[in-house]
């Protein structure tokens, strides 16, 4: 990139949609394909405002659909190239993300999640987890970080480039309304001056030479003749996904290692858990607190470990069950006592997750 | 002319207008509670038409409570927050029609300010100021030039105010710096500094006035409780 966009590392106060859109632009990300939705908007916003003073582009598109096609036709020509959606947006973009999927296609998605099901409410929830890892006609083979407070939605946002790209998996940093509208500091920087490293790009189209002759053909398909086919196409991308698995995912943890009851929870939802963990262990309660970052690949061997050691946890979510989905395979045999704590679509304080704790604690 | 913590004597008409997440409601919060002491009516005029976070709404039944006659939907009143943008409400249309001071809090960044036209009679209203609210923690809004630009945008800008924080972690350095720009920009535009705003704990350490002369007005925050 010619011009920097950060100069310096800068103690900044932003909304965390902001923040995506000035993440992407120190990623280099050159071009953002979107359709309007709330609570994603002012990613959108930002990003137009800024793209033109650093020469990168944006398609407004008629659809969700469609900005999930015309990324993936970026990708394609190589560009680093990204979309942002929420609720039944994410709902129309699963069709293009499969065809990603197929293709391992760098696609890289920032999911601001508000209420469901349909149009559901427009600020917030936890429910288009099921979705982001799993959606589509596919096998979820797809790296989902999942994002807590604005210091990482800036942090991951830079990530998701490179580990799309690294991966030629699609990846998302899975946010929420509340996260996107609220404010907070963090600090800015150039990923160059911290030495990140975010892998290069390059055309899947239109490369140079003749294909056949001086390079192998670009052959990228999401449509086979028969089964055995797409088996055989499928059982190579099954492998790279599950040898990547350890690698790529990432979780946070605290006071594990004695705790009798292990709070887990996703994204915003996972400060609440934190606070209230860090509250009770104050007044001697034997509470610990884990946390995925990545919703896929899970972090699944420490995660049993963590619930192992415990014998009970408590899954916190603003779901009705779908971080509880992904854990119960996860820990598929565990014997520890599994305690849902669910309120799809709203909310958690800490006092009510302490709350709980202490039900069950004492 | 601006007369802070004192009494005047003809009415205010005030508009607040900023980028986005500026602290425009804030300080228009706070300003409206400041004149409810004047012992003259006091409309608060919510003139978000965009954005469901942050409005008034959630806070509008403690502001009445507390002298502020508010102007806000209320969350049984309407459908579509966010999604379909907010129809005007027809007492914010006429609001200039009630007696006493007003203030509108003008909410969705400075393309917000275009709700302005909206207001009955407000282009001709003699007392009418448009503010804004800078904080230059806020990247769009950081540097003298950016400012310069942001307020040049604007149709009509009669003062600029110094509200940089970084929320928790504000210092009296954190904001003197914003007074220093802001000023600077200030000067450029041939606009005053009406005032710097900062949480009354940061208020304190000031003193009356910033380091550039600027009165300095304490804040009391209620708007993280009208989050959603």
């Amino acid at each position: 990139m010619a011009e920097k966009v950060i100069a310096g590392e800068k103690r900044v106060f932003m909304t965390g949609n902001e923040v995506v859109a000035w993440a992407a632009l120190a990623a280099g990300a050159e071009i953002m394909y979107g359709y309007p939705i709330t609570p994603q908007n002012e990613i959108m916003h930002y990003w137009t405002r800024l793209a033109p003073k650093y020469n990168r582009k944006f398609l407004q598109t008629e659809d969700e659909l469609s900005a999930g096609f015309t990324t993936v036709g970026g990708v394609m020509a190589g560009k680093r190239a990204f979309t942002a959606t929420a609720g039944p947006g994410n709902t129309l973009m699963q069709e293009p993300i499969s065809m990603a999927e197929a293709m391992r296609l760098p696609f890289v998605a920032m999911i601001i999640q508000r209420g469901g099901p349909s149009t559901g409410t427009v600020i917030y929830s936890q429910q288009e987890v099921m979705m982001t890892v799993l959606g589509g006609n596919g096998e979820g083979l797809r790296i989902v970080y999942s994002t807590a407070n604005h210091q990482e939605l800036f942090d991951y946002s830079i990530k998701a480039f490179d580990t799309a790209w690294k991966y030629r998996f699609p990846t998302f940093v899975l946010a929420d309304g509340y996260q996107g509208k609220m404010r907070e500091p963090l600090t800015i920087y150039d990923p160059d001056d911290r030495g990140i490293k975010i892998s290069d790009t390059e055309p899947y189209v239109g490369r140079p030479g003749t294909p056949g002759v001086d390079r192998p053909p670009g052959h990228y398909r999401n449509t086979y003749n028969v089964e055995e086919e797409l088996y055989e196409v499928l059982q190579d991308h099954i492998k790279d996904f599950e040898s990547i698995a350890d690698e790529v995912s990432e979780y946070e943890s605290m006071a594990s290692d004695d705790a009798e009851l292990l709070v887990v929870a996703h994204g915003v939802v996972a400060r609440a858990a934190k606070q209230a963990t860090e509250a009770l262990r104050q007044q001697g309660l034997k509470v610990g607190y884990f946390r995925p970052i990545t919703l896929r690949p899970l972090p699944s061997t420490p995660l049993r470990e963590a619930v192992n050691r415990a014998g009970r946890m408590l899954v916190v979510e603003s779901a009705y069950g779908q971080l509880g989905r992904l854990l119960k395979e996860a820990l598929y045999g565990a014997t520890a006592e599994f305690i849902p704590y669910y309120k799809p679509g709203v909310g958690f304080t800490p006092e009510e997750i302490m709350a709980r704790c202490r039900e069950l604690i004492t | 002319m601006f007369f802070w913590g004192a009494r005047r004597i003809t009415r205010v008409v005030e508009a607040y207008v900023g980028e986005y997440a500026s602290g425009k409601s804030e300080v228009a919060v706070n300003r409206a509670l400041e004149m409810v002491a004047w012992d003259e009516p006091v409309t608060l005029v919510d003139l978000d038409l965009v954005e469901p976070c942050y409005t008034l709404r959630p806070i509008k039944k403690e502001l009445q409570a507390l002298g502020v006659d508010v102007i806000a939907w209320e969350t049984g009143d309407s459908i579509g927050w966010g999604e379909t943008g907010n129809i005007l409400k027809a007492e914010a249309k006429w609001a200039l029609r009630r007696p006493g001071n007003i203030v509108f809090d003008v909410g969705y960044g400075v393309d917000g300010a275009k709700s302005l036209n909206l207001v009955e009679g407000l282009a001709g209203e003699p007392s009418f100021k448009v503010i804004i609210v800078i904080n230059i923690s806020r990247p769009m809004t950081a540097g003298v030039d950016d400012i310069v630009a942001l307020v040049k945008g604007l149709d009509k800008v009669d003062g600029l105010i110094n509200n940089t924080h970084l929320g928790d972690e504000t210092t009296p350095e954190v904001v003197q710096e914003g007074a220093r720009v802001v000023t600077s920009a200030a000067r450029k535009l041939g606009l005053p500094v009406i005032a710097t705003t900062a949480v009354k704990e940061i208020a304190a350490q000031l003193g009356s006035y910033d380091a550039e002369g600027n009165l300095v007005r304490p804040l009391k925050r209620y708007m993280p409780r009208s989050f959603w």
